[in-house]
């Protein structure tokens, strides 16, 4: 029975995993860009969840709200900034990391510094008996949420007019203007909804990993984990890469308590050493 | 003044009709005429203060700063008549800032007295430099390392702390839980020095009562999911015994329920992280009947304390102080009491170290005295947290009275153990290595 429980865990904080990864992975494989303001942007994204839940007692409003508005700073950023410096990873790069402190010293100013836990939503705050054990609904409903996402963001990739621009303008962004491609156009939107998913991320998991400062370091550092696992630019690559990460966390942490600090990055160490580009990773 | 262009220096302009010679001599004379004591009462006595105001120890930083503060206002910034000038700077969490700024306050601004210290890495280190350049320090911040008040390779003469040592919370719970019937105790505590050293020292005064620990699990630091924790826990313990601070406290609270834990076992949680006010108001009903053992609650029934508590709320928007404020307070006390006794007269460093050994007298958290290492002797409280004034409060069920840094043990027979909690860890389930002498 104790199987069963380690299993759902995993899975599900290999969902919430993929969550966080996704945007990063797609902002990677179609722009070049490291974004390493992704961090804020979950943490930000779960903090302005966390202020309209409070205000209006709506988990739902929340998500959309957090969602629009760090896609809309994410779109500004694009827009105003990285544009700049197309193509030139470091300065890129160095640009989103600048960012990310700017943001870390304002969540700080304007949400304290105390550790803050987003309330699970009413319908989902309650657990379910497995045996001797009770396993919480909200797990389960990350695990089908981000299934959910997975699903849209597959069929918006491959079966959508704009995905299919999408991936056109990666494969070969000159081609693709020429085409009559609006690129530019194209990049700002991805950018946005890498942060977009991002702020998802953020307000989905906080009834389970809670909000703090330093939560947009730990969250990048995980999202690299799954992404280096799973291959940069890669949905499969993200969703493989994220079970993966969680399950083997899970076990790990439960069987070699010891080395509880290192599983996660063990499947990272490994795959860096057999196949460096990852899972289903291209290039 | 008159502002102009000066006339050159012709034949020596003389802007009074005194002679260069006649003004030195007249100024030594007056030097040799005025008594030094009373020209020093005149100056402020400078007291700097060190404390994360900015980084992961913020809060404390700024709860600590409160108490301190209010207890200065309160004395009017005067010690025995003498003025008081607080300097405030910011170690932002970081050993070497602090090390930097407690330069700057001693060295540069004239301090004559360090206080606050929060982190233990800051700890150390400032500890390192009161001990190089002999100033006197009264932590007054969280820093609860034993070591800092033990006799070893560290040990300061010129240190004092008021706040806690690691262990005595443990020593208490171990007391209570033991005369409530417990004698099957499983654990589980942050992976790192501060866990394994609460933890650790658990088990020992667990099992020299009678008790044992039969399960310990150590969560790495900022873990994030209990989910491998949890629902291992052994279900034949007769209660659960915890260390988890910070964001992970506030996340096993919420898992706990979530993994159906709540009211199969008692849950007893060692230093309060857990069930930390803040955390309170965040998580509903999750940590109803939980057992804590901390020097403090804001909920303590005694004129000093509710006095206290009124005021902090007046300043702080009617937030509930949590310990790190009353541990200001008391620092900012001794420091005061300590200038008094001595009249502001610094020049005999050990005179002032035992005017702070001696001081003594009520507060907020209880009846402070230091021991002869300079380690506050206070009391002990078990908290319940249960429902008041509809919202959840640690209501305190059990005091202890002087507990020193050694309690229930007496010096001798602490120091005459083999295992320490560096190296203790993987002997907690282990009565008899716990035990072992040396």
């Amino acid at each position: 029975m104790i199987w069963l429980i380690h299993i759902l865990n995993g899975v599900a904080y290999g969902m919430l995993l993929f969550l966080l990864a996704a945007g990063l992975s797609l902002i990677y494989g179609l722009m070049k860009i490291l974004n390493l303001t992704h961090g804020s942007f979950y943490l930000v994204g779960g903090y302005l969840g966390l202020t309209v839940v409070r205000a209006t007692g709506s988990f739902a409003l929340g998500l959309v709200v957090a969602a629009l508005a760090v896609a809309l700073v994410g779109a500004a950023i694009e827009r105003f900034f990285l544009r700049r410096f197309h193509l030139e990873e470091l300065p890129q790069a160095l640009l989103t990391f600048g960012f990310l402190f700017i943001f870390a010293d304002l969540s700080l100013w304007v949400w304290g510094g105390d550790a803050q836990m987003l309330a699970v939503p009413g319908p989902f705050a309650r657990s379910l008996s497995v045996g001797s054990f009770a396993y919480p609904v909200y797990r389960l409903f990350l695990i089908a949420v981000g299934l959910a996402i997975a699903t849209l963001l597959w069929w918006f990739q491959e079966h959508t007019r704009l995905g299919t621009m999408l991936r056109a303008g990666v494969d070969d962004a000159e081609i693709a203007r020429g085409l009559g491609i609006n690129v530019s156009f194209l990049f700002t939107l991805v950018f946005a909804l890498g942060a977009a998913l991002a702020a998802l991320g953020g307000v989905l998991a906080g009834p389970v990993l809670s909000l703090y400062p330093g939560a947009d370091l730990d969250t990048l550092i995980l999202a690299f984990v799954v992404v280096i696992v799973g291959g940069l630019g890669s949905l499969r690559g993200a969703l493989a890469g994220s079970l993966l990460v969680g399950i083997l966390d899970d076990f790990g942490k439960a069987f070699f308590p010891q080395f509880a600090l290192f599983t996660v990055f063990v499947p990272m160490a490994v795959i860096l050493v057999a196949r460096p580009s990852g899972l289903f990773g291209r290039r | 003044m008159i502002e102009g262009p000066m006339p050159k220096n012709e034949g020596a302009w003389q802007p009074w009709p005194f002679s260069a010679q006649a003004v030195s001599a007249a100024a030594a004379a007056l030097l040799l005429v005025a008594p030094v004591s009373e020209a020093r009462a005149q100056e402020p006595i400078k007291i700097g203060v060190l404390l994360p105001l900015s980084g992961n120890f913020a809060v404390p930083g700024q709860q600590t700063l409160a108490g301190l503060k209010m207890y200065f206002d309160e004395v009017g910034n005067k010690a025995g008549g003498i003025p008081l000038e607080i300097l405030v700077e910011d170690t932002q969490t970081k050993p070497d800032v602090a090390v930097a700024k407690a330069r700057k306050l001693v060295e540069r601004d004239g301090a004559q007295v360090l206080t606050g210290v929060v982190g233990s890495g800051e700890s150390f280190a400032i500890n390192d430099y009161s001990r190089q350049n002999k100033v006197p320090l009264v932590i007054s911040g969280d820093a609860g390392q034993d070591e800092l008040t033990l006799p070893g390779p560290i040990a300061n003469p010129y240190l004092v702390r008021v706040t806690m040592s690691g262990r005595t919370a443990t020593a208490a719970a171990a007391d209570w839980a033991y005369k409530k019937g417990w004698r099957k105790a499983a654990m589980i505590g942050t992976d790192y020095a501060g866990g394994v050293d609460t933890n650790f020292e658990f088990a020992r005064a667990f099992c020299r009562l009678g008790g044992k620990v039969i399960q310990a699990q150590w969560p790495a630091f900022g873990t994030a999911d209990f989910g491998p924790y949890l629902p291992a826990v052994d279900r034949s313990a007769d209660a659960l015994f915890v260390f988890e601070p910070g964001a992970d406290g506030l996340r096993f609270l919420r898992q706990y329920v979530d993994f159906g834990l709540q009211g199969k076992m008692p849950v007893f949680d060692i230093w309060g992280t857990i069930v930390f006010e803040p955390n309170l108001t965040q998580t509903g009903d999750a940590a109803l009947g939980m057992y804590s053992s901390e020097f403090y609650t804001p909920l303590l029934k005694t004129p000093e304390n509710e006095r206290f508590v009124a005021e902090f709320r007046k300043r702080m928007n009617g937030e509930l102080p949590e310990h790190e404020a009353p541990n200001g307070y008391v620092g900012a006390h001794a420091i005061v009491d300590a200038i008094a006794a001595v009249k502001g007269d610094f020049s005999d460093k050990t005179k002032f170290m035992a005017a702070l050994k001696a001081v003594h007298f009520p507060s907020p958290k209880g009846e402070i005295k230091l021991d002869k290492y300079g380690m506050a002797i206070q009391s002990m409280f078990i908290r319940e947290v249960q429902k008041v004034d509809g919202s959840l409060g640690n209501v305190p069920i059990a005091t202890y009275r002087d507990v020193d840094q050694f309690w229930p043990f007496t010096e001798a027979e602490y120091e005459s153990y083999q295992l320490d909690y560096t190296h203790g860890k993987d002997a907690v389930t282990d009565c008899s290595k716990l035990l072992a002498k040396k």
